[in-house]
């Protein structure tokens, strides 16, 4: 593990993506460590969700590097499906999970198990979901045949948080994580992504307006600002006055 | 809201409501039929009258099957009606022209419109009540220029056929429009459709669609072709449920399936499926599809002219879907 925390998983450099005339990246540039929470901050506009859809392979970026495990993302290659094959995964703002399925099935989404072909692998879904459930030390959802809508919206991001990292993913993109929660689930979360971190190693790309959360979790804080990355604190340097600063000011 | 639980619920506390709204079907069709028995007594409660109810539903169940498949993705077919009658004539032509396995062509065709459909769905982006709006008509139409107005008759001795009457000597096919044989054709379909409904992964993925669509996109599954996929399967229920129609009524005639989108729809939301998608029953709509079928049978019975029984049942209608929706999930009615 001490090798590897000089190596970096993930780089950027330099990307730049425009739609339409707006330049609303102009210049991402930063890295991410294995194990690493690293929060990107910034007003509306200020481009952080731009780069965060292009290093999940939802936008294809005009030009820059991008860079995974030390290979190079060819711009021909660069989509969703194979951000995911490489190790990304997303676990969205809306949750984006389908609300009248079940816990299992959302953790399989896009790969349910097969019997015969045709037919759904329940014992095997329901035996991984109790696993990655109890990986993730939640212990509040038991009964695996109701559908998600009947569960609470922190229960809701643990299933899509498992989703994220049940496949062995070794980034995750946390959009807006806990936007619609309340205060005992973005807690809930908040532990989540800590133990999920300590114990697989997993790191973590956190998008968030929420700037006390920021400093509970990042290592390092990339703030953007009209569509550049131009400042980068590490946890111990940060003070809101200064974080606030530089995301309004750029400074 | 917690203290609730702790103290004894009221009669009609909201986790009942919604556990009682699960067996509405059922308790609806249990009325309905001790509704009749009270009523006819004994010639609603006979052999011979469930013979006939037995003779009667078949057609109507594979038609809610179809649109089962089509309603728990958030679509809905109204061409079914029309689908029937075309699926009905070819399959009748293509009996005429290739002898008995010639039936099959009536499937096809069912799955046909189906596919053409879901093609218009899906690519051209247009809502599905609109694209099988315009299909009722324009297929119903293809059917009666098809057939000149004129009909093709099953019948069941080989010796018949001649002039200028178009007919088909086909005595097993007539038989199968009788009971025992179709009441054994549609309990062995019936059991198909639970397990493809239930078990395998298109049928969940029927239900994911239609909770939420854009998740299943977001995770790479192709919708668009599933969808398509979807409407040909229901179509080919439908080019089924046309064989067992001109089983039943021995003709394949222009006119056919008139309305029966309706009913189809009727028995789907009787079974308590919500319109909007999303969840569903293949054991419910059996009790929807039933329940639809000894109504309008008991209202014969019982002397009520047909007009006022089409009154009667859409007022079921209504009164089935005010049950079985929750109205504190829904935000907009449109």
């Amino acid at each position: 593990m001490d090798g590897s925390d000089t190596a970096p998983l993930l780089t950027v450099e330099h990307v730049t993506k425009s739609f339409g005339g707006v330049q609303a990246m102009r210049d991402g540039s930063f890295d991410l460590k294995r194990g690493e929470v690293v929060a990107i901050v910034g007003g509306n506009g200020a481009g952080k969700s731009t780069l965060a859809k292009i290093v999940s392979g939802a936008h294809v970026p005009d030009s820059g590097r991008i860079c995974i495990k030390g290979v190079e993302v060819s711009r021909a290659d660069h989509s969703v499906s194979h951000m995911q094959a490489s190790g990304i995964e997303v676990v969205y703002q809306d949750l984006a999970l389908v609300p009248n399925m079940t816990a299992p099935y959302n953790l399989f989404l896009g790969r349910i198990p097969r019997k015969w072909g045709l037919f759904v692998d329940e014992k095997k879904m329901r035996a991984k979901t109790r696993e990655v459930l109890k990986q993730l030390n939640v212990t509040t959802v038991q009964d695996l045949s109701q559908p998600i809508s009947s569960m609470s919206g922190g229960q809701q991001q643990s299933i899509a948080i498992g989703r994220a990292i049940a496949w062995g993913s070794d980034i995750v993109i946390l959009d807006e994580p806990t936007a619609a929660l309340g205060p005992n689930e973005t807690g809930e979360v908040e532990r989540l992504v800590e133990d999920v971190r300590d114990q697989h190693g997993t790191s973590f790309i956190l998008i968030s307006h929420n700037l006390d959360q920021v400093r509970r979790l990042a290592d390092r804080i990339i703030v953007t600002h009209h569509g550049v990355t131009s400042r980068e604190f590490k946890r111990d340097e940060i003070t809101s006055d200064r974080l606030v600063k530089a995301i309004t000011l750029g400074e | 809201m917690s203290d609730t639980t702790t103290t004894t619920k009221p009669f009609l506390h909201p986790e009942r409501v919604e556990k009682l709204r699960d067996y509405v079907p059922f308790i609806a069709i249990a009325l309905v039929i001790l509704m009749f028995w009270a009523i006819s007594g004994d010639r609603f409660m006979s052999v011979r009258n469930w013979t006939f109810i037995a003779q009667q539903t078949p057609v109507l169940l594979l038609l809610a099957f179809a649109q089962l498949m089509i309603v728990t993705t958030g679509s809905i077919d109204i061409s079914i009606g029309s689908s029937l009658a075309f699926s009905a004539f070819l399959g009748a032509l293509g009996m005429l022209w290739f002898g008995d396995v010639g039936l099959i062509l009536g499937v096809l065709a069912g799955g046909f419109v189906g596919m053409v459909n879901g093609c218009i769905i899906s690519l051209l982006k247009i809502p599905s009540f609109v694209t099988t709006l315009a299909m009722l008509i324009i297929v119903r139409a293809l059917v009666i220029i098809m057939s000149d107005g004129t009909s093709i008759y099953i019948t069941s001795d080989s010796g018949a056929s001649g002039g200028n009457i178009s007919s088909v000597a086909a005595p097993w096919l007539l038989s199968m429009g009788k009971f025992p044989a179709i009441f054994i054709l549609a309990a062995i379909v019936s059991l198909l459709m639970w397990a493809f409904y239930e078990k395998t992964v298109f049928g969940q993925q029927l239900r994911a669609v239609g909770g939420n669509e854009k998740v299943l996109r977001l995770v790479g599954i192709n919708v668009t072709t599933f969808k398509i996929k979807v409407f040909a399967a229901a179509g080919l229920m439908v080019g089924l449920a046309a064989c067992i129609n001109l089983a039943r009524a021995g003709a394949a005639t222009p006119q056919a399936g008139m309305m029966m989108e309706l009913d189809a729809i009727a028995a789907v939301a009787l079974g308590g499926t919500p319109l909007t998608g999303g969840y569903g029953s293949v054991v419910k709509t059996i009790i929807g599809a039933l329940t639809l079928t000894i109504v309008r049978n008991g209202l014969t019975i019982a002397g009520v002219p047909p007009s006022w029984s089409q009154v009667a049942l859409g007022i079921l209608l209504i009164a089935a879907i005010a049950i079985s929706l929750n109205r504190s999930k829904i935000d907009v009615v449109k």
